[in-house]
């Protein structure tokens, strides 16, 4: 080619590709005529745009009247006679088409929707714009021992800190919602979560501001954003923008001006607020100790990194600057700082939870590997059935290539098939699939959201492609292969290796008993969670969570307060016959996360206990069992004083054998005695084992002795009781005027904890009810493939069926004979998937403290099903079979 | 009649052929009707229509003239067939004869 100066040379591949396609007597001027146009384009506008011309160009030429009449292109341009042809084949035969494109349908429909749910998992917070430069900080601290606090919530300061001497970040903002009573109405007031935010944050986060003060929604720190759905809620239909909405901060009644609205947090966002304060509030909302304080955490802090820097050198820097605020109270690489990409909080459980709860990464894997498996079944079905069925077609395959047909036009015939089934199969599929999210969602109870997208069409068309090529391409080739003189001799030998066929059929036996012990294993876990007894009684026990809100303001005056309006609420209450067993405490069972305190004990050794406060007729009211000493006193002083109760572990973990009388064994514990020590009970779920526990009337000697104190759950006192009455209902209202009666100007709520107890393992009940649906489908879809091979099986002894009748076998012989065919392909795939599901169950369990075990039984009953379901299948046709005059089968010649 | 038919853009490249006598190759043949008429079309829709054209039989192409600039590539010249300039000379007594009936512009109205 012409090696002029100054010339370049388009795209080499394109010329390569105009070779291939174009037919050789047009393709000299053709190119020509491209280069001539190329090289006038790289005078113009440069070498890029010219290339992207080019390119475009050789794709515009590939038409019709350019094609080269080739061997390679001929199944291509042939594609119109083979789908012609195909679908005479498939109507021909319409009991295997529709079987097929039932079993590939209910396949696809399972690999959408679990697809659909995977991808939603992985793309979650993946709609911000910046979010390759968006990360959170979280701050580990470690003293060594047992002494670390790791949280991806972190101190107010490190807002200021960040800006202050990092300048390779941009942008520094906080997060953190708190809950606030809202004004509704003159006298009514709505606890709401809002969330206080850097006025910065709309700038670092892609969420729409549609009215107001767009630029600035954050111009006053009097200002307040509200989402489109709390517009609707406090406003109607009227324009929020300029109104005021009244917030109690800290005990003041504060009006906000509502300076912007925003789209309401989409579902898939690690955010979710409806209404946002800026943090310039802070000196309002915090005292100055928590904002100054390094070791007291509470906002999320997300920092937005400057493009031309990496978060690397921001992290190697912290320890340095870190040291040089906090040399003198910590040691050398006892508080880090790290900091987590945005997009990795959703599914990664090695950081602890900030606010947004974090999902099990394995269980979106699991559901992934699921929808692809069975999907993989699905196809099998295809490939096993035409496998089966060329036996019957070798004759044809024989004929055509006498004719002269070419092998790869051949395989271009019978891939159109699989392909024509597959894209029926596909659109079928794939709109039930959509159409099913709801029930999905219902049965399950995962929250799946499906917008339509353009490129979803591309990407089911290329699903379709891919399944029918996949199915396809085996028999295909199996068919084509065939000695053209041994088909017309009709010695059939053909028919593919048996070892591929049985393989597959026994990998889809697997597959079936594999996800039928799983199903019966998570079964069995689950319903021992549920029903294990977890050491007290709540059956029908509701929980009113208090309030409290006193004069002086702080943590111990606040309890109190609410103590005694659980005081009043009860004298209410108690005159009800249906309520029984009431009694306050600072948590409720079926909530993770009671009171986490911590102190060094007498040996230097820092310990972790869990405490909770309670009034004298709590262990009561749950029936639990005192192993040694006593329970509290009604009206013994000294009781509600200094008494505490210590459960079993606790006595256990702090080497207390003879505990009663004694004390906690820390320095700086207030005035307090042990009188009794109760029979240990599951107060968290069954993931954790049973910590240590302290059950206290008065809190405050235990807090005036610890060092640490964690809450995940809110310590201020509930009202429990026990209804015993029938009428859920009217329980709610007995409550409601009760409450209303007492406090006219906030609002109730109330849950049962026995749901609270369930809500702990929701997502195992998910997973398992994913499994489970995943199951039925995979059973099916096996069935429908076993179905369709013993109908092939039996087409092609008919007259061996005939001949044996005629000797005078019985149904139950041609029973067994059609049964031998897959006998041993059940047995492998079951032996087979034994290990695995034990292996695989094995894991699953060990997520939890307390476990049944994997019994013999269950993998038993998965066998029984299986073969079962084989069996009846088989059996249906043997009927059949057997069912039919033999002469008819034997005069077909 | 019993005739080729011929299509809008067919007409517009015959008819360019035509004029530009033996020099009518497709890049020559993009250029004038974009300077023409100003219309977007790319050369890979002109190479479509000659083909189709010679298929019909309204054009006859040899190939010549080596030039440097396209890489020694000959070019395929274009030149109006004896059949070509008989169909264009069949549209175009059509049409004018159906112009000749437009009514006249009149402004009696104003």
């Amino acid at each position: 080619m012409d090696q002029e100066k100054e010339s370049y040379n388009p795209p080499e591949w394109a010329i390569t590709f105009l070779y291939w396609f174009c037919k050789p007597e047009l393709l000299e001027d053709l190119l020509g005529d491209l280069l001539e146009i190329f090289d006038r384009q790289c005078e113009a506008s440069g070498k890029r745009q010219a290339d992207i011309q080019f390119v475009w160009l050789v794709f515009r030429s590939f038409r019709w009247s350019a094609l080269k009449n080739s061997k390679k292109l001929n199944p291509m341009l042939n594609t119109g006679i083979n789908f012609k042809v195909a679908g005479r084949v498939l109507w021909r035969d319409k009991f295997n088409t529709a079987l097929n494109t039932l079993g590939l349908s209910i396949g696809i429909i399972c690999f959408v929707l679990m697809g659909l749910y995977v991808l939603q998992e992985l793309r979650f917070d993946h709609f911000h714009s910046k979010k390759d430069r968006i990360y959170r900080a979280y701050l580990l601290e470690d003293y060594g021992g047992d002494r670390t606090f790791f949280n991806s919530v972190t101190p107010i300061r490190f807002e200021a800190f960040f800006e202050e001497h990092f300048p390779e970040i941009d942008q520094v903002v906080q997060y953190a919602p708190r809950n606030f009573p809202v004004r509704m109405s003159e006298q009514d007031w709505v606890d709401e979560s809002v969330a206080i935010m850097s006025p910065e944050f709309f700038e670092v986060f892609d969420f729409e501001l549609i009215d107001g003060d767009i630029e600035h929604p954050f111009n006053d720190r009097y200002n307040l954003i509200i989402s489109q759905q709390y517009a609707e809620k406090y406003f109607r239909e009227t324009n929020p923008i300029g109104r005021t909405l009244d917030l109690k901060l800290n005990n003041d009644i504060v009006p906000l001006t509502i300076s912007a609205l925003f789209k309401d947090c989409p579902a898939t966002s690690s955010f979710q607020f409806d209404l946002a304060i800026s943090n310039s509030l802070n000196d309002i909302l915090y005292g100055k100790r928590a904002r100054n304080n390094w070791f007291s955490v509470g906002p999320e802090t997300y920092v937005l990194v400057n493009e031309n820097a990496s978060i690397a050198t921001v992290s190697e820097k912290t320890q340095d600057v870190v040291m040089s605020y906090l040399g003198e109270e910590v040691k050398r690489d006892e508080y880090n700082i790290g900091f987590q990409p945005l997009t990795d909080i959703h599914l990664n459980p090695e950081i602890p939870a900030g606010i947004a709860p974090v999902s099990n990464p394995t269980y979106v894997y699991v559901l992934g590997l699921i929808g692809i498996v069975v999907l993989l079944v699905a196809g099998i079905n295809y490939t096993t059935l035409s496998i089966g069925k060329s036996m019957k077609r070798t004759v044809e395959v024989g004929m055509r290539k006498v004719l002269g047909a070419q092998r790869s036009s051949l395989v271009g015939l019978y891939l159109s098939e699989s392909l024509i089934i597959s894209l029926i199969s596909t659109a079928i599929g794939a709109v039930l699939a959509i159409l099913l999210i709801p029930t999905f969602n219902r049965l399950t109870g995962v929250s799946l959201i499906y917008v339509f997208a353009w490129w979803h069409l591309i990407g089911f068309l290329l699903l379709a492609v891919v399944i029918g090529a996949f199915a396809g391409i085996y028999p295909a080739f199996i068919l084509t292969n065939t000695k053209t003189m041994s088909v017309l001799q009709q010695s059939s030998t053909a028919g593919g290796k048996h070892w591929v066929r049985q393989g597959l059929v026994t990998f889809q036996f697997l597959v079936s008993v594999l996800l039928i012990s799983s199903t019966l294993i998570m079964n069995r876990q689950i319903s021992y969670l549920m029903e294990k007894d977890l050491g007290y009684n709540y059956e029908a026990v509701i929980s009113i969570p208090l309030f409290g809100e006193s004069e002086k303001g702080g943590f111990f005056n606040d309890y109190e307060a609410a103590k005694d309006n659980g005081e009043l609420l009860w004298q209410k209450l108690e005159k009800h016959p249906e309520f029984s067993n009431l009694t306050i405490t600072s948590h409720a069972f079926g909530s993770e996360g009671w009171a986490h305190l911590a102190f060094e004990d007498k040996n230097g050794d820092f310990r972790w206990f869990r405490m909770l406060g309670v009034d004298p007729y709590f262990a009561k009211a749950f029936d639990l069992t005192m192993v040694q000493g006593r329970n509290f006193e009604e009206g013994n002083t000294s009781d509600e004083r200094q008494g505490i109760l210590i459960n079993e572990t606790a006595a256990d973990y702090f080497g207390l054998s003879e505990p009663i009388g004694k004390q906690w064994p820390g320095k700086e514990f207030g005035e307090h005695r042990i009188i009794g020590v109760v029979k240990d009970f599951h107060f968290s779920s069954l993931h954790q084992q049973i910590e240590p526990l302290i059950i206290t009337q008065n809190i405050k000697p235990i807090f005036d002795g610890v060092s640490d104190v964690g809450f995940n759950d809110s310590p201020i006192p509930k009202i429990l009781l026990k209804y015993t009455g029938s009428n859920l209902i009217e329980a709610q209202k007995m409550i409601e005027a009760d409450w209303n009666a007492t406090f006219p100007n906030r609002n109730m709520s109330f849950s049962f904890i026995e749901e609270n107890i369930k809500r702990q393992y929701e997502n195992e009940a998910r997973l398992h009810k994913l499994i489970s649906t995943a199951t039925i489908i995979a059973i099916l879809i096996a069935s429908i493939g076993l179905l369709g091979l013993t109908v092939l099986v039996v087409n092609s002894r008919e007259k061996e069926i005939g001949i044996r009748k005629i000797i005078g076998a019985s149904p139950f012989q041609i029973f067994g004979l059609l049964a031998r065919a897959f006998s041993w392909q059940l047995g492998l795939g079951i032996a087979l998937s034994i290990p695995l599901t034990i292996w695989l169950m094995k894991e699953w369990l060990d997520g939890f403290a307390f476990r049944t075990s994997i019994g013999i039984d269950m993998f038993v009953a998965s066998i029984i099903i299986s073969a079962g379901i084989a069996f009846l299948v088989i059996s249906f046709h043997a009927w059949k079979a057997s069912r039919v005059n033999p002469v008819k089968n034997l005069r077909v010649e | 009649m019993n005739r080729e038919s011929i299509g809008e853009l067919e007409e517009l490249v015959l008819l360019t052929v035509g004029s530009l006598a033996d020099q009518a190759y497709a890049v020559l043949i993009l250029d004038e009707i974009k300077e023409k008429t100003g219309r977007k079309i790319d050369v890979t829709a002109i190479h479509s229509v000659l083909r189709r054209l010679d298929a019909k039989g309204f054009v006859n192409s040899e190939m010549r003239g080596a030039t440097k600039e396209r890489g020694g590539r000959r070019k395929r010249y274009f030149t109006l067939s004896p059949a070509g300039r008989a169909i264009l000379d069949e549209t175009m007594s059509v049409r004018w004869e159906l112009y000749q009936k437009l009514p006249k512009l009149t402004f009696s109205g104003i």
